[in-house]
């Protein structure tokens, strides 16, 4: 488990720097493979939700601007009888961006017209079956989810 | 991490091998490889997916790049991928899946690739 997991019971929560990197993200990317694992939820489901996060943390890094506080993520997880589901909460004081009112982008008729970036949220909206945002004035909460039948 | 590797099949076709999972990490340690590895000599290139588990926007972008390569060249680029996968997930979420053929069978990616 990496040095900066803080799992505070189960599924648990984990903290990356304010100004994190790559390899912080590749950590955080397997303490979410690892708490899934260890919470029966489904390979197909854990490998969308760690793929998501990983996009979701690229975005931030990359755009999220200065964040002096720790982004914190929050893994949910809830067995109900017929239906269960898995959540992702990535906290972090960047920038406000709600990826759910973005604009989508416009399908490359060609592979000539085709862009080699930016396309971490079309991943994010088509491999997540419940995608959330808020605001609360001084960080944004993105979660993102994945549903399986028992 | 990830792992690249290729083998020529003939004259005209290569195969090129992925595993791991193309995160920004695993997709930057092989993007460089994969694209010298396509603009090589062989027209037909099949790339070999279904050794990754999954596949992130960075890398994506590497087999745009590595098709467009491919493309300018005057060859063709196919993937193999299994259907249903989360890579499958994210060719299709960004509409890739309908610019570089996907094959679920190596035999088809490669007949296609030299069609």
């Amino acid at each position: 488990m990496p040095e900066q997991a803080k799992l505070a019971g189960v599924p648990g929560t984990y903290e990356l720097p304010g100004i994190a990197d790559g390899a912080d993200a590749r950590l955080a990317s397997e303490w979410l493979d690892t708490a899934c694992r260890q919470n029966n939820v489904p390979s197909t489901q854990a490998d969308r939700l760690v793929l998501c996060l990983t996009e979701v943390l690229a975005n931030v890094i990359r755009h999220g601007g200065v964040r002096t506080q720790p982004i914190t993520l929050q893994l949910e997880i809830d067995t109900g009888q017929n239906l269960c589901e898995a959540s992702v909460t990535v906290s972090d004081g960047g920038r406000a961006f709600d990826p759910l009112s973005a604009p989508k982008r416009p399908r490359p008729a060609s592979l000539d017209e085709a862009p080699t970036s930016g396309m971490g949220l079309e991943i994010i909206r088509g491999c997540s079956d419940l995608l959330r945002y808020r605001h609360d004035g001084e960080r944004n909460h993105l979660t993102f989810g994945m549903r399986w039948k028992q | 991490m990830s792992t690249i590797s290729f083998a020529d099949v003939g004259e005209d076709l290569r195969r090129i091998m992925i595993s791991g999972q193309l995160d920004a990490p695993g997709a930057n340690a092989i993007a460089s490889q994969l694209l010298e590895f396509a603009s090589g000599p062989k027209k037909a290139v099949v790339v070999d997916l279904s050794g990754v588990r999954f596949l992130a926007s960075v890398g994506i972008g590497a087999l745009i790049a590595s098709a467009k390569a491919v493309k300018g060249r005057g060859g063709k680029m196919a993937l193999v991928v299994d259907r249903g996968s989360t890579v499958m997930m994210s060719l299709e979420a960004t509409g890739v899946d309908q610019l570089i053929p996907v094959f679920g069978r190596i035999s088809e990616a490669e007949k296609a690739a030299l069609a």
